[in-house]
């Protein structure tokens, strides 16, 4: 799967986890440019991109994301 | 030793400076700071620095080898044997003497219990090497060659026995190799007296009042139940933030930059962001390696919650409280997650601070009495249950007596020096005077605070038990 079919889908689970129709995720977004997203906010996250893509993360993964690029590094990789 | 005693101010870091600076190169740098750290330690832990060492060489020893193994058994082998070692050693020298207990009173048997004296910083230093393991495992660090720089990173003493909990990755490369200009000193130094300014100026002022209402809580009044808890709050924060300033002040001057641990947290809104300003080495730490445990299933958001704070409760002493204190926060951050942040930011601002505080404070009141007897006292007492009464005559004199030591303590708690920098930095005329009023208020407090040590007995911090 490449970058271009991961983003809109991507970016609808975003939305849905934040209740907010105004993000739109780009590969250097962060935590910080998302107000809700904390540590709990991760969990729900990571469940949501999950059953979208039908895969799992590693705990690694969960753990060390630094931004969406690594998340859909990961997805490209593993993600239906 | 204790950084809050005349002797560590005025000899032995003195003394380390003065090595430092005179040393040619950060070898020679590192070599001095490792020499000074062991000091540093062996001077209140004599036996227990052997127990430290062999920590080390457990832990840089698995790190070599899940580098050499990367990816294949040996790494996984290497990792879980450092991680079992880790917490066996932590459980047998802060818990066994509670499970053992505990196990008494379960099965009515008469097992010895254990005497074991916990050696001071082992919570700390564990929840280092722990990080440093699985931050090695997971390939966010290189495993370090060099046994002198690793141990360097475990023992350097600003941070040794109290924390922050300062993680490989953040000093990495300052290990290596760091630069210290003249600002990082200046900034260094007047954080360290910020910090001692708050231990030895609030916290240990505050700790008489927490002392005398708290510690005979049978006899206090529901208002003097409040007062101490309050106090017992303030001086807590003062305490242990004012620790971390002196460690962040101390690391400052020798290059090292580690994260902040405190930051104001209570000016917090609700629980979930108090926890984002408290302790936040310890948050994190329990955030990256125990809250997306993949052991709960469908239920791991409720699951690795409900861990996060069982963990929290455990990691703050062998006793029923902490553990109970560790939960009681899970709960209202699980109802916070409920409420969801959307309506939590539909709550007014007033209430929402009212609500934060009170948790808060009662959760000081759990965290007091680890004698749980006394604990339901406490709560008797606070919530008007207790024999007591409202308010008595000492209620009054003590709080006359230290009006301006709440008043100042209550104003301390506002991040007042960063909303002062960020007004003076925008013009280089207050700027220029901003930085020299701190230089002399630094030098003010340095002045009060050793004049205070004089006589001062002894002055632990409170996280020295932990």
């Amino acid at each position: 799967m490449n970058t271009n079919e991961i983003i809109p889908r991507l970016n609808e689970v975003f939305r849905d986890v934040f209740g907010d129709s105004s993000i739109s995720v780009t590969a250097s977004t962060t935590a910080d440019d998302i107000e809700d997203w904390d540590s709990i906010e991760h969990i729900n996250l990571i469940g949501a991109v999950e059953s979208e893509f039908g895969m799992r993360f590693k705990m690694r993964e969960v753990s060390g994301m630094k931004n969406v690029g690594e998340m859909i590094n990961i997805i490209a990789e593993r993600g239906k | 030793m204790v950084f809050s005693r005349l002797f560590f101010i005025y000899i032995f870091l003195p003394l380390c400076l003065l090595c430092y600076a005179v040393a040619r190169g950060t070898k020679a740098k590192n070599t001095v700071l490792i020499i000074f750290s062991l000091v540093f330690y062996a001077w209140g832990e004599p036996v227990y620095i052997f127990l430290m060492l062999i920590t080390a060489v457990v832990n840089y020893t698995a790190g070599l080898l899940i580098g050499k193994y990367q990816g294949q058994k040996g790494d996984t082998a290497a990792t879980v044997s450092a991680v079992v070692y880790d917490l066996l050693m932590l459980g047998v020298f802060k818990y066994s003497g509670f499970i053992v207990e505990n196990i008494n009173a379960l099965f009515s048997s008469s097992i010895p219990v254990p005497n074991i004296r916990l050696p001071i910083g082992i919570s700390f230093y564990t929840f280092q090497t722990i990080s440093y393991i699985i931050d090695c495992h997971w390939e966010k660090v290189k495993p370090q060659k060099s046994f002198k720089n690793f141990l360097l990173f475990l023992t350097l003493f600003p941070q040794l026995v109290a924390g922050p909990i300062v993680r490989y990755s953040t000093i990495e490369k300052e290990i290596e190799e760091r630069t210290i200009t003249l600002s990082d000193v200046s900034y260094g130094l007047n954080r360290v007296a910020l910090g001692l300014g708050k231990k030895v100026l609030l916290a240990n002022q505050l700790s008489i009042i927490a002392d005398s209402f708290l510690g005979n809580i049978g006899s206090s009044t529901m208002l003097g139940a409040w007062y101490g808890v309050i106090a017992y709050g303030l001086q807590i924060y003062f305490d242990f933030s004012g620790y971390s300033d002196i460690a962040i002040g101390l690391g400052r001057v020798f290059g090292f930059h580690f994260d902040e641990n405190f930051k104001h947290p209570f000016i917090c809104k609700d629980i979930t962001e108090f926890w984002q300003r408290w302790h936040i080495s310890l948050s994190t730490f329990f955030r990256d390696y125990v809250l997306y445990i993949p052991i709960f299933g469908k239920r791991r958001k409720y699951g690795g919650l409900f861990l996060v704070w069982l963990c929290t409760g455990i990691w703050h002493g062998a006793s029923w409280n902490f553990i109970i204190w560790g939960l009681y926060y899970g709960i209202f951050i699980f109802i916070e997650m409920k409420i969801g942040k959307k309506n939590m930011k539909k709550i007014p601002v007033v209430i929402r601070h009212i609500y934060s505080k009170f948790v808060i404070f009662v959760g000081f009141g759990i965290f007091y009495f680890e004698k749980l007897d006394k604990l339901g006292t406490f709560f008797k007492t606070a919530f008007g249950f207790g024999k007591n009464g409202f308010i008595a005559v000492q209620d009054k004199i003590s709080l006359m007596n230290n009006m301006y030591l709440v008043i100042v303590a209550v104003i301390c708690c506002f991040p007042i020096i960063s909303s002062i920098k960020k007004v003076s930095d925008k013009h280089f005329v207050t700027k220029a005077t901003v930085t020299s009023a701190a230089a002399i208020a630094s030098a003010l407090i340095l002045i009060v605070t050793s004049v205070m040590l004089v006589d001062a007995t002894t002055n632990p911090f409170l996280y020295f038990r932990f």
